[in-house]
């Protein structure tokens, strides 16, 4: 098992590489820049323009901009006072030495913004994960048990529904419903309006309650539709039919039996779960003033800031590539047919 | 297989159980007398506060709250005032030639921690203003000032590039802060200072408390300082709290989450008076400093040429064919319906401008007005200009139909209708515009390549304003590729009334003010932008804030007086 991670791991150097490339091109290609907002100012010169360009290295080719970000100038000697010699060494070590440099608009290192934000989208990414396992898990079983039944029918209906409202219209009704219109929960935020200090998450589930519906309700409709045909299927085999002719209980049948083992591929989705949520993220952290890493990433496509991007880009595909090859290796370990190779 | 979907499911119950821990629960300040100001603030919010690195709106918003600037302004007037609270110049004097500003610094501001304020933090954000390797955002400050001397600790000298009335926009230096918590950090590493998410040492209404990134920045009434006009600051604290989607950030407002706003979107504006006309709320309408307008390429669109040689003599640009003739443009002006624009652009709030210079100025001249909507008169000058109405309805000369593109960026619902309603108006006196709705940066990267028609575009003035025009009409900035003259406007009698007001030697004011004012009527006549509108502003304050009473792009001048009462 330990090669086959291995060599899961080696293949994964190539995908990130490219990954940063292309994204580096998008970024790159689309005209403007990190200095676009300079625009709007009439006092301002084509040469004070110019400068600011200058002074973040924008006017370098962009090989060369993108071998700064990759492996840092800390090797390399600039002439500063032209005499055409190298006379200081540069600063940078790059993202292979783990440095993701600064960003541009808000000039703090990358990472720092970064850290700032983590905890947020991890405790809104957990809660909405479970929100839609604990939901659609038990929904696709008994939708399962009581096939055709009206139960059946409105979950199946529901979850079509459900998958294709758009999230930040589902957030923004949701708001306005029960925050502005009723008045039971907050218009958003992590924590409760106070000069100093946030409370821990049990004293403000409120806060979180509406941006996990939101985020979990796609996980809640395709868990339960995906979970119920997976026990439609199972409910079909041999070993099923044996256990009801040995005489159990039809509970029995149904969770012990059947519900186990229609619970394995579900095991599959946990990477697409990682990706799905941290994609969702984006829209639902910007809506609900969750401030997460998609909040944070949102903003910067908007000022074009090429250093943020790029880290999100490679934390995201690192993240992508994890979750599918957790999602593998637990698939081989709940079920036995399947083996590394 | 029990044990692992058992374990992944403990597993994940810890983490949430472990987050829900995290948090450490620091006690919660209460409310006191003064109370606490809640602005939301639409969009990314800040992220960092040290004023030598700050140059965004969100942390301008704290910055200028715990800072000092080197020169103050007066609301009243929205020009530099001598000696005005938070700031430490209390006069300043300026050379003949208009190219060395001397300040004069007080000698009783201290910072936070009781180190005084003196030439020595000026000087080091001068310092950190030329390096590049600060990360300065003030990086065109290096072209407008030649050098910074500091004979004592309350006397500066800034020797600008240029001399001009406008010296004291330009010999600004910003980013003043503490300098003795920097003794120790290279340039190249203040941008991962702490002081940047912990601005703890301050010269301001208010000091820093907290930082919550993405989410919240809160301040508390500042007792040490000096300036409050009542003797200390009311208010005991003010968070600024960010609401990225803007519906959610009104709806918080009106529902009291929130106490203070600050421009929200024009199509919501409406809802704010309803609920200022309800008593709920206090409402402060004015003339903004965003405007739009339309540009004119005056020159040849398929020879681009520079305004001026090298050595400063006038390069023939070719004309446009249509726009090269005044009184097409004039036409046009008298073609569009100015006013049905703001209606349906900006849900009426804007406010219409006569000329290059926003409403709100002191420059502004007030006895010239827009240009009305005239369709019966614009018909008539083209008739007589020799623009005839062909067989399709769209009139013609000498084989050149009257019909050109009209760029803007698409995804700008405000500019998109603009547009529409140009191309509907000018179709009724014979005029065909084909909208071209083009990404932003595509729009300027076609408006500095000057090979455009026309476009509609937008600049946003600066507080206080600078109503000089050069960068923005002068021949000297008609520069193919980078140049904001893009529509290569060359007018001897505008750049010779427009210079006058920027060197006036004594730099009267008044007698600046009538220079700028012949100024506007020279561009009116010769319409190389038709100026549209500036998008009002509007701040708005709960009942139960008292002080509020902003002027025009001045909320919180007087933030130091404001309390919010506990009951609306």
């Amino acid at each position: 098992m330990i090669k086959y991670i291995a060599r899961r791991l080696v293949q994964a150097i190539p995908t990130v590489f490219g990954v940063t490339i292309f994204t580096f091109l998008i970024i790159s290609l689309a005209p403007g820049g990190p200095t676009a907002a300079l625009l709007l100012d009439p006092n301002l010169s084509s040469r004070d323009r110019e400068n600011a360009r200058r002074a973040l290295g924008l006017d370098d080719p962009l090989p060369v901009q993108y071998l700064r970000w990759l492996i840092g100038d800390f090797w390399w000697q600039y002439d500063t006072d032209g005499d055409g010699t190298g006379d200081k060494w540069g600063e940078r070590k790059g993202v292979l030495l783990g440095e993701f440099g600064y960003s541009i608009p808000n000039r703090r290192p990358v990472l720092q913004l970064f850290g700032e934000r983590l905890g947020a989208t991890l405790e809104l990414g957990v809660a909405s994960l479970l929100f839609g396992l604990l939901l659609g898990v038990p929904i696709g079983i008994i939708a399962a048990t009581a096939r055709g039944s009206l139960f059946d029918n409105i979950t199946r209906i529901l979850a079509v529904v459900v998958n294709s409202v758009p999230i930040f219209w589902l957030g923004l009704i949701l708001i306005l419903i029960f925050g502005s219109r009723l008045g039971v929960l907050p218009m958003g935020s992590r924590c409760p309006t106070a000069l100093q200090g946030c409370p821990p998450l049990f004293q403000r589930l409120e806060y979180i309650l509406l941006p996990m519906i939101v985020l979990g309700a796609g996980g809640v409709a395709g868990y339960s539709r995906y979970l119920r045909a997976s026990m439609l299927d199972v409910i079909g085999q041999d070993y099923i039919r044996t256990a009801k002719s040995k005489g159990l209980r039809q509970r029995r049948v149904w969770f012990t039996h059947g519900a186990r083992n229609a619970l394995i591929p579900l095991a599959t989705f946990l990477g697409p779960a990682i990706t799905n949520i941290w994609a969702g993220a984006f829209i639902t952290e910007q809506i609900f003033s969750w401030p997460g890493i998609g909040f944070l990433t949102f903003q910067s496509i908007n000022a074009q800031d090429f250093a943020m991007l790029m880290a999100v880009s490679v934390f995201s595909a690192i993240a992508t590539i994890f979750g599918f090859l957790l999602s593998d290796i637990l698939y081989a370990l709940i079920d036995p047919r399947i083996r590394f190779s | 297989m029990k044990n692992v979907i058992k374990l992944g499911f403990l597993g994940m119950a810890l983490a949430l159980a472990a987050a829900a821990l995290l948090p450490a629960a620091t006690p919660i300040v209460a409310q006191e007398d003064g109370g606490i100001i809640i602005e939301g603030t639409f969009g990314a919010g800040p992220n960092q506060f040290n004023p030598l690195l700050c140059n965004d709106t969100a942390c301008n918003r704290i910055v200028g709250l715990l800072f000092p600037g080197l020169t103050g302004t007066d609301p009243a007037t929205a020009t530099f005032k001598a000696g005005a609270p938070g700031s430490l110049a209390k006069e300043w004097s300026v050379s003949e030639d208009l190219k060395v500003v001397t300040y004069k610094l007080r000698d009783d501001a201290k910072w936070s921690d009781g180190t005084p304020i003196t030439t020595k933090d000026i000087m080091y954000a001068w310092e950190m203003i030329q390096n590049d390797e600060s990360g300065s955002p003030f990086t065109f400050v290096r072209g407008r000032v030649a050098s910074v001397e500091a004979p004592d600790d309350y006397t500066l000298v800034v020797t600008l590039n240029e001399g001009s009335c406008d010296y004291l926009w330009d010999a600004s230096i910003p980013g003043i802060s503490p300098s003795h918590l920097f003794a120790d950090v290279k340039p190249a590493e203040l941008k991962d200072n702490a002081f940047s998410t912990t601005p703890s040492v301050g010269f301001g209404p208010f000091k820093f408390v907290e930082f919550r990134a993405g989410e919240q920045t809160s301040l508390a009434g500042n007792e040490l300082y000096t300036d409050a006009a009542e003797g200390k600051v009311k208010p005991a604290g003010f968070i600024y709290k960010v609401v990225p989607d803007q519906t959610v950030m009104i709806e918080q407002f009106l529902a009291g989450e929130t106490n203070l706003l600050d421009s929200p979107a024009v199509n919501r504006m409406a809802d704010i008076k309803a609920a200022g006309d309800a008593g709920d709320v206090q409402v402060f309408s004015f003339p903004g400093v965003s405007w739009d307008y339309i540009g004119l390429n005056l020159a040849d669109p398929t020879n681009p040429q520079n305004g001026v040689d090298e050595n400063g003599n006038p390069i023939d640009q070719g004309k446009h064919p249509i726009f090269g003739d005044v009184q097409v443009r004039k036409a046009l002006a008298l073609g569009l319906d100015v006013d049905a624009m703001i209606k349906t652009a900006v849900f009426g709030e804007g406010t219409r401008m006569a000329s290059n210079i926003i409403p709100t100025s002191w420059a502004v001249n007030p006895d010239l007005k827009p240009i009305p909507y005239n369709a019966e008169e614009a018909a008539k000058i083209l008739d007589e200009a020799g623009w005839k109405v062909g067989a399709d309805g769209i009139r013609e000369k000498d084989g050149v139909r009257l019909s050109f593109n009209l760029m803007t960026n698409a995804g700008n619902t405000r500019r998109e209708a603009i547009v529409t309603l140009a191309k509907d108006q000018l179709a009724q006196i014979g005029v065909e515009v084909n909208v071209e709705l083009l990404d932003f940066n595509l729009v300027i990267e076609r408006f500095y390549s000057q090979t455009y028609d026309a476009f509609v575009l937008g600049w946003r003035s600066g507080y206080p304003n600078r109503p000089d025009g050069t960068q923005l009409f002068d021949s000297s900035s008609d520069i193919v590729g980078s140049g904001s003259n893009m529509v290569s406007w060359y007018n001897e009698e505008w750049e010779k009334l427009n210079s006058d007001a920027l060197t006036l030697a004594g730099c009267d004011m008044d007698a600046r003010i009538k220079l700028y004012q012949k100024a506007q009527e020279v561009f009116q006549a010769d319409l190389p932008y038709i100026p549209l509108f500036v998008i009002n502003g509007m701040y708005a304050a709960r009942s139960n804030v008292k002080g509020f009473s902003p002027y025009q792009a001045q909320l919180l001048w007087n933030v130091d007086t404001w309390e919010v009462l506990s009951v609306e």
